[in-house]
C-alpha cells in the first residue's frame, strides 16, 4: 500500500527497511529446489516445478486459512473433512442436475455453513475450536460418508465449461487452480495485514484480553475466522472435483496435519498474534518439494513423511532460535536506549 | 540481644529497563526484632524484598547475613540462609488442598510416596498456632483471602526460617482477618522471630513494629526507633517535598464544552449493593476501597464487562449500561485496566498496532482497510501528545518502560475522543515522573469536558488530585469525602465509618 496522504512525512511512516519475515523459508525452499536441481537436472523443468505447485493447490488453500487461526491461537481439525463434504456435495448437486458452476458455489456456501457450525459450538460453548472441531472431525467424515455411501461421487457431463476451466492450462502450463490457489493467497496475506478484520484477528491473537477491553469482541472474530475457514475449505473442494472428476470418499483424511505442518514450517507461531500467509504457501510448498525430490533420487516415496516430519522440527527450532537471538538483541537495544535517557 | 546484627544491605541498586527501582538503599535488621520498611508504591520496598528472598538479582549491592556476604542465585538460596517471605500476591496453587500448599516441592515422603500423615502431624501445631481451623485437604481457593493469607504464612513458618519477610500482608484483608494476622504477629515476635514488615499502612507499622526505615524513589530515607517517630514525620519522610509539585492544579474549563453526567442508582452487581453516585463532567471523583469492597465491579458493570443485577444507570448518551465492552467503547466510554500488561497491551506488538487497538478495532464505519499510513499519523499524534519516549513508532510495547506503556493505554483512548473515563489505578508500577504526567493528563481529560471516575490504592494519589472521593465499603458507599488526609481517608476505607468532621465536609459543595 501506498498511503502518504495523513502521515507527516511520506518517507516517516515506512519503517527501516527489513527483511521480511518470510525471507528465510524463500532462501530454504530455493535452495532445496537447487539442490536437488544440481543432482538431477531434470527437476528444474518449468513444468515439473508447475506441477509441483498444483499438487500443493489443495492443501496450500486450505493452509491460507488455518493461518488465521493460528493467528488467533486456535486451529481447526476438521478442514480436512469440510474440504471433503463439500466436494462430495457439490458432487451430489452436479449429479442431481444443477449447473457445475452454481453447485461449485453451493459448495463453497456448504463448507462455510459446517464453519459456522464449528464456529458456533465453540463460541456457544466457550470452548478452544480444537476441542470442538475434534469432534466435528467425525460428524463432517461420518455425514459425508452416509450421503456418498462410501463410493465416490462422480459427476456427469464433464465436458461442460466448470470442468474445462477449472482444469485448463493457462499458455498450456500454468494450471487455473494452482493461479487461484496463488490469487487467494496474496488477497488473504493482504486481508491480514491491511484490513480491520485482519488487524482484528492480529490483535486478538496478540493478547485476548486486552482485545476484548480495547472493544475487540473475540467471539465475533473467532466466529468470522472460522466461517472463513469453511468458505475456504468449500472453494477447495469444490475446485477438487472440477480439477479431478471426481471426489473419493477418504479424499482429505490425512489434509490437516500436513495444513498445519505448512504453516508453521512458513512461520507462523502457534502462539498466535502474528501469521504469514507467503509464509504458508512456501511451507507448503516445502513439503511438496521433500515428497517430490525423494521420487527423483529414487528413494522409497514412503520416507516422504518422516523427511518432513523431520524438517517441522528443523523448522521451528531454527525459529526459536532466531526469536531467541532477537530477544537478546531488543533487550540490549532497551538498556542503551535507557542509558540514552538517563539525565 | 539487640545489637546482634541479622541482616545488612548496603547500597543496592536495581533498574528494570528505564526505571530505577532501587538507587541506593541501605538496610540493617536486629536479631529479634520487627522491623518495618515503609514507603510509597514504588518508593522500592517490594523490590528489595525481593531481593532478599532470591527472586530478583540486584545490579550492584551487598548482601551480609549473619555478618557474612551472600549472593542469591534462587529463592532456594535464600531458602537455605532462613529468610521465608510471605508475598504481597497470594502465591498459592488455589486448586491443591492446604497440605499440598504448604508443603510445595518439599513434600515429605515415606519410600518415595508423599505422605500425608506426616505432613498433616508436622503442620497441626503451626497451624493451631496461627488459630486457622479448617479443613486441611479442601482446595485453597475455597477458603477466603484471609484463609488463605494464614495459610501462606503458616508455609513460611514450616520452614522455621531466622527471617520473615511480610509484604503487605494484609493489603487483601478485612478488618477482623487482620487483627487476627497481628495477633500472630506479635506472638512469633514475643518468641523471638525476626520480622521485616512492609507496608505504606502507618498505624499498622506503629503497631506492630519496633523499628522503622523509610524509603523513597529507591533509597533509604531514614531509620528510627518507632518510639523516637510520629506519623505525620514519617508521611514527610515518605512523600518528601515535592509533594504539592505532584499534582498539578485543575485546569480552567474549556469554553463551550458539553455538561454532561452518568447517574447511577440503586446499583446491585458482585459486591455492589445499592449503589447511587453522579459523575459530571470536569471533575475528577475518586473511588476509594479496599479489595472486594466493589470499586473494581463498579468500573466493571460500566464498561459492560459484568453484569448488573439491579439499578439504573444513564450514560451521557442517555442510554443505560453498556452490553460489551464493543458497546462501551463505540459510544465513548473507556477503561483503563489496573494491570496494563495484560489487559491494556499488545506487549510483541508496536506501538502503533497498540494505539489502533479502539480506532481500528472497535469501531465502525469508515474505511475497511487498515493502512499504515493513518495509524502511523495516529501514534505519531499520541506520542508527541502523551510525550512517549520512544525511539519511533515502530518500537515494540515490551520495550518502553512502565510510564510509557501506561501512556499507550491511555492514548489508544484519547484517539477516539471518550466522554466518560475509568481508571483504575492507572499510576500502579509507574515511576514519580511519569506519575506527574499522568496527573497532568487526567486533568486535561476533566478540564476538556470527560467525566473521569478514578480508582486508587495510593491515598495520596486519591487526596491530591481528586475533587471528590467516594468510599466503598462491603459493597456499600460508605461515604463521600473532600478536602480530607490520608489518615482520614484511610481510616474510612478500613471501617466504613464516616469522622464527624468528615460529614461535615461532605455537605460542603
Amino acid at each position: 500500500m501506498t498511503d502518504t496522504g495523513t502521515a507527516p512525512e511520506p518517507s516517516a511512516s515506512r519503517r527501516r527497511f527489513r527483511m521480511p519475515e518470510e525471507t528465510g523459508v524463500i532462501i530454504a525452499l530455493v535452495l532445496m529446489i537447487l539442490i536437488i536441481g544440481i543432482a538431477r537436472p531434470r527437476f528444474l523443468n518449468p513444468i515439473n516445478l508447475l506441477t509441483i505447485l498444483s499438487h500443493t493447490t489443495f492443501q496450500g488453500m486450505l493452509a491460507v486459512g488455518m493461518v488465521y487461526l493460528l493467528a488467533i491461537r486456535e486451529i481447526d481439525l476438521s478442514v480436512g473433512w469440510i474440504f471433503n463434504f463439500s466436494a462430495v456435495f457439490t458432487g451430489l448437486l452436479m449429479v442431481a442436475g444443477v449447473d457445475p458452476w452454481i453447485a461449485a458455489f453451493g459448495g463453497v456456501a456448504f463448507g462455510a455453513l459446517l464453519g459456522l457450525f464449528n464456529g458456533i459450538l465453540s463460541v456457544g460453548l466457550r470452548l478452544p475450536a480444537i476441542i470442538v472441531t475434534l469432534g466435528t472431525y467425525s460428524m463432517f467424515q461420518g455425514l459425508s460418508l452416509v450421503v456418498n455411501n462410501g463410493r465416490a461421487v462422480v459427476p456427469p457431463d464433464q465436458d461442460t465449461s466448470y470442468f474445462n476451466a477449472v482444469a485448463a492450462k493457462i499458455f498450456g502450463i500454468v494450471p487455473v487452480a494452482a493461479l487461484v490457489f496463488v490469487v487467494l493467497a496474496i488477497v488473504m496475506h493482504f486481508v491480514l495485514h491491511r484490513t480491520k478484520f485482519g488487524y482484528r484477528v492480529q490483535a486478538v491473537g496478540s493478547n485476548p484480553e486486552a482485545a476484548e477491553l480495547a472493544g475487540i469482541s473475540n467471539a465475533t472474530i473467532k466466529l468470522q475466522t472460522l466461517v472463513l475457514m469453511g468458505a475456504i475449505c468449500g472453494l477447495s473442494g469444490a475446485m477438487y472435483i472440477g480439477f479431478r472428476g471426481a471426489i473419493d470418499p477418504n479424499e482429505g483424511s490425512d489434509f490437516v496435519l500436513v495444513v498445519v505442518a505448512a504453516v508453521i514450517i512458513g512461520g507462523t507461531p502457534l502462539s498466535g498474534g502474528y501469521g504469514t500467509v507467503i509464509g504458508a504457501v512456501v511451507g507448503m510448498m516445502i513439503i511438496q518439494v521433500i515428497s517430490s525430490g525423494l521420487i527423483f533420487f529414487g528413494i522409497d516415496a514412503t520416507w516422504s513423511t518422516f523427511v518432513t516430519g523431520a524438517v517441522i522440527v528443523l523448522a521451528v527450532s531454527l525459529d526459536q532460535l532466531i526469536k531467541f537471538q532477537r530477544a537478546r538483541r531488543a533487550n540490549r537495544v532497551k538498556l542503551e536506549q535507557d542509558s540514552a535517557t538517563e539525565p | 540481644m539487640p545489637g546482634d546484627i541479622l541482616i545488612e544491605v548496603r547500597e543496592l541498586t536495581k533498574r528494570y529497563g528505564g526505571v530505577v527501582a532501587l538507587a541506593d538503599m541501605n538496610l540493617t535488621v536486629e536479631r529479634g526484632t520487627v522491623h518495618a520498611v515503609v514507603g510509597e508504591n514504588g518508593a522500592g520496598k517490594s523490590t528489595l524484598m525481593k531481593i532478599l528472598a532470591g527472586a530478583v538479582h540486584p545490579d550492584s549491592g551487598t548482601i551480609k547475613v549473619g555478618g557474612e556476604t551472600v549472593a542469591f542465585d534462587s529463592p532456594n538460596d535464600a531458602r537455605k540462609r532462613g529468610i521465608g517471605i510471605v508475598y504481597q500476591e497470594l502465591s498459592l496453587f488455589p486448586e491443591r488442598s492446604v497440605l499440598a500448599n504448604l508443603y510445595v516441592n518439599r513434600e515429605p515422603a515415606a519410600f518415595g510416596i508423599v505422605s500425608t500423615r506426616k505432613m498433616e502431624a508436622e503442620s497441626r501445631d503451626i497451624l493451631d498456632r496461627l488459630g486457622l481451623h479448617v479443613e486441611v485437604d479442601a482446595p485453597v481457593g475455597r477458603l477466603s483471602i484471609g484463609e488463605r493469607q494464614l495459610v501462606e504464612l503458616a508455609r513460611v513458618l514450616l520452614e522455621e526460617p531466622q527471617l520473615i519477610i511480610l509484604d503487605e500482608p494484609n493489603s487483601a484483608l478485612n478488618e477482623r482477618e487482620t487483627q487476627r494476622l497481628f495477633a500472630v504477629l506479635r506472638q512469633l515476635s514475643a518468641r523471638g522471630h525476626t520480622m521485616l514488615y512492609v507496608s505504606h499502612r502507618l498505624e499498622e507499622v506503629f503497631a506492630i513494629s519496633d523499628r522503622v526505615t523509610i524509603t523513597r524513589n529507591g533509597r533509604d530515607v531514614l531509620t528510627r526507633d518507632r518510639a523516637d517517630l510520629t506519623i505525620p514525620e514519617v508521611i514527610e519522610g515518605m512523600i518528601g517535598a515535592q509533594q504539592d509539585a505532584l499534582f498539578p492544579p485543575p485546569l480552567p474549563a474549556v469554553a463551550g464544552r458539553a455538561e454532561e453526567r452518568i447517574v447511577i442508582k440503586g446499583l446491585s452487581g458482585g459486591p455492589l449493593k445499592d449503589v447511587d453516585l453522579t459523575a459530571r463532567s470536569g471533575e475528577v471523583v475518586g473511588l476509594a476501597g479496599l479489595e472486594g469492597s466493589g470499586v473494581s465491579a463498579l468500573l466493571a458493570i460500566l464498561f459492560g464487562t459484568q453484569k448488573a443485577r439491579a439499578g439504573k444507570v444513564t450514560f451521557p448518551d442517555d442510554r443505560g449500561l453498556p452490553r460489551s465492552p464493543t458497546d462501551a467503547a463505540r459510544r465513548g466510554v473507556c477503561l483503563v485496566p489496573a494491570d496494563r500488561r495484560r489487559n491494556g497491551l499488545m506487549l510483541e506488538k508496536s506501538i502503533l498496532f497498540n494505539i489502533s487497538q479502539v480506532f481500528v478495532g472497535a469501531q465502525t464505519g469508515g474505511s475497511w482497510l487498515y493502512r499504515n499510513g493513518p495509524a502511523f499519523a495516529r501514534a505519531q499524534r499520541q506520542i508527541d501528545n502523551l510525550k512517549i519516549k520512544a525511539r519511533s513508532p515502530w518500537t515494540l510495547a515490551n520495550q518502553l518502560s512502565g510510564g510509557n506503556q501506561q501512556k499507550i493505554v491511555i492514548g489508544k483512548w484519547l484517539e477516539v475522543g471518550p466522554k466518560v473515563f475509568l481508571l483504575d489505578d492507572p499510576t500502579r508500577g509507574v515511576d514519580v515522573g511519569a506519575k506527574r504526567e499522568i496527573y497532568g493528563l487526567i486533568r486535561k481529560m476533566s478540564s476538556d469536558g470527560g467525566i473521569v471516575l478514578f480508582s486508587s490504592t495510593e491515598l495520596p494519589e486519591l487526596v491530591g488530585l481528586c475533587d471528590r472521593i467516594v468510599v466503598f465499603y462491603q459493597g456499600r458507599i460508605a461515604g463521600e469525602l473532600s478536602g480530607v488526609d490520608d489518615h482520614t481517608l484511610l481510616h474510612v476505607i478500613n471501617t466504613g465509618e464516616m469522622p464527624a468532621a468528615a460529614e461535615r465536609s461532605e455537605a460542603t459543595p
